[in-house]
């Protein structure tokens, strides 16, 4: 699942990611994250067989966890299948199918919106 | 060896043998050009592409009483009425007069909005005559309640174009789409083996009046486009870069939503999606082989945009077929490309020519003179304002501090100077920051001493060898007021600020009597 960390600013200094990854079988991945002094927020991605368990951990020792509910979406009547977009996702979400069609991965999207404000026609939509 | 009459008696009969472009590349490799050239003969070919320099006469019809529209605007764009006094041409790159709205809606969104029919508030103003007293008018007018809509674009469908890179450490904002720093990304926009001009190279049977496929309606070829050029390097028979250019005519009032729209480059401007689709009669073996190139004997010359100049240095040459792939190898590194233009749409609307054609319903025409294949290359204007290089303005002479100064010690000596940029260099005059009055203020109010707290790292800076305008342009970009200027071994030699520009530009107005 994706997740977005609330890190408040006492939690900061604690190395609760850390721990979480030694003593949970989670794959963690941060995909991105904006983190000072006075507390911050992370988007990561979290898998494993333990990922739950992880979750809870993180919840627990006081990081506010909040699932992302976003939805990318590509209105089909105003996109023309150019593929402006496709070399400027930063997690290649965006692909050109054999027919050229241009395809919208939701599940690899992490909400960047570069293609949302660079589409010559606004058909790319991130709404959360 | 055929004509076009006979082909045109095979397409009343049903005879005719129509294939696309991308077809006909295989159909040559595997039958051969004489062969093809007998078994073929028409091959349709297709671009669905941002085409600027685009736009349409519309004509009003007469109110009572009459106006003599001098100015006009269709939703807040504005339109030049320079023409009699209700006939206007919209320019599909004219932004909107409402600041807030500006390029998110412009000349090429009215033009669609018209296609598809919609109504478009028409504000008119004029200074009124005896003959036409009415001064303001303000109404709604459509597609069928105009007399004439006529598309008319002074240059579309570029043979062959450069694709864009930016080689600078920030993101730039262009024609050619969003373009990554560090060439983060490339951009490239020809339909390549299945655009029009690629198929006919050297314009051996398109030119005034070949009919067409013309955003969905039958349009016409009327002459070459303005900064038609037959002068490019070729290989592969075909031009390596942007060439020859058309002129193109359709009526909109027979034009399809589907295969024109108005959109939107971030932060340079609107533009006209154009869906453009020529026939091409293979006459014979010459013209059947011209008509196979593929996408990979397609030369395309990636360019750096990162270069606000007119030539821009050329970082690598490609092909259709490597471009399209989705990724490109520039210096061992793996750069992802994005094409401009929409390739599905350029596909179907070869096949719809192509179905049109079949069906009887397009009959080809005969040119009444063809495209100039030689002798024509665009000139560049020269601007008569020699342009001022930043080593020539005048600056104050050069004063700098170093990363230990003590800020009490900057302070006065900012004051001394009377400057508010100081940079902040190490002992071989190499830039380490920048300072400004602002951040000695920073410093005091929150009790630093040192300057290497509280001095910029990222500096934005100027070469000697720029034009001011650049300068200018970049100092509006990142809302600074100074720039240092580096040398090319990259050692500090001045300042430059928007005061010294502000002077300059004094002097030049006070030199053109402004």
């Amino acid at each position: 699942m994706k997740a977005w960390l609330k890190f408040s600013p006492k939690m900061v200094n604690q190395a609760v990611i850390t721990d979480l990854i030694k003593n949970y079988d989670v794959s963690f991945n941060i995909l991105r994250a904006d983190i000072n002094p006075k507390g911050g927020k992370m988007l990561i991605e979290i898998s494993g067989s333990e990922a739950e368990k992880g979750i809870e951990y993180i919840e627990k020792a006081g990081i506010d966890l909040s699932p992302v509910n976003r939805v990318v979406k590509k209105d089909t009547d105003l996109c023309i299948d150019c593929g402006a977009c496709v070399s400027l996702c930063p997690v290649k979400a965006i692909s050109v199918e054999k027919d050229w069609t241009v395809d919208v991965n939701d599940k690899e999207c992490v909400g960047c919106k570069l293609c949302t404000y660079s589409c010559p026609t606004k058909a790319i939509k991130v709404v959360e | 060896m055929k004509t076009i009459e006979e082909i045109n008696q095979r397409i009343k009969d049903g005879d005719a043998v129509v294939v696309t472009a991308a077809e006909m590349t295989q159909i040559v490799k595997e039958n051969g050009a004489d062969k093809a050239a007998e078994d073929i003969d028409v091959v349709t070919t297709g671009t669905f592409g941002a085409m600027c320099s685009s736009g349409a006469f519309l004509n009003f019809g007469h109110t009572d009483p009459p106006i003599k529209m001098t100015k006009t605007y269709l939703n807040g764009v504005e339109a030049y009425s320079g023409l009699a006094a209700v006939d206007t041409y919209i320019g599909a790159t004219q932004p909107s007069r409402i600041p807030e709205i500006g390029i998110d809606y412009g000349g090429a969104h009215v033009i669609e909005d018209l296609i598809r029919g919609k109504d478009i508030e028409l504000v008119a103003s004029s200074y009124g005559t005896d003959c036409y007293p009415l001064t303001d008018l303000k109404t709604h007018v459509n597609i069928d309640n105009l007399n004439e809509a006529i598309m008319l674009n002074p240059r579309n469908c570029y043979q062959n174009y450069a694709a864009a890179i930016n080689t600078t450490d920030e993101t730039i904002y262009t024609y050619m789409g969003t373009l990554l720093p560090n060439m983060g990304n490339v951009s490239f926009s020809s339909a390549g083996g299945l655009s029009p001009l690629l198929n006919d190279p050297y314009f051996q049977t398109i030119g005034m009046g070949t009919k067409i496929f013309l955003c969905g309606a039958e349009g016409y070829v009327i002459g070459e486009g303005t900064q038609h050029n037959t002068e490019v390097q070729r290989k592969n028979g075909v031009p390596v870069n942007g060439a020859g250019t058309l002129m193109l005519k359709g009526d909109m009032k027979q034009m399809d939503p589907d295969y024109v729209r108005g959109a939107t480059m971030p932060k340079y401007g609107s533009t006209l999606y154009v869906g453009l689709g020529i026939p091409i009669p293979v006459l014979n073996s010459d013209i059947a082989q011209r008509t196979a190139i593929s996408d990979e004997d397609i030369v395309c010359q990636i360019m750096d945009y990162g270069t606000p100049k007119r030539s821009k240095p050329i970082v690598m040459e490609s092909n259709y077929k490597q471009l399209r792939s989705g990724s490109v190898e520039i210096n061992g590194v793996e750069i992802e490309t994005s094409p401009l233009s929409s390739y599905k749409k350029a596909l179907e609307i070869a096949l719809e020519l192509k179905s049109w054609i079949n069906n009887g319903d397009f009959l080809l025409s005969n040119p009444v003179k063809l495209l100039k294949s030689e002798g024509s290359s665009p000139r560049p204007l020269e601007i008569r304002r020699q342009t001022v290089l930043v080593n020539e303005i005048k600056s104050k002479p050069l004063i700098t501090t170093s990363p230990n100064d003590d800020i009490g010690d900057v302070a006065k000596r900012m004051v001394l100077n009377s400057i508010n940029h100081l940079p902040v260099v190490d002992a071989d005059q190499k830039l380490l920051g920048i300072v400004t009055s602002w951040d000695i203020a920073n410093a005091v109010a929150k009790g630093k001493t040192l300057l290497k707290d509280v001095m910029t790292k990222r500096v934005v800076i100027a070469r000697e060898d720029e034009p001011v305008d650049v300068i200018a342009r970049r100092i509006d970009k990142h809302e600074i007021s100074g720039l240092p200027i580096i040398s090319k071994n990259n050692r500090v030699m001045g300042m430059i600020t928007a005061e010294d520009i502000s002077r300059l530009m004094c002097a030049r107005n006070l030199k053109d009597g402004v």
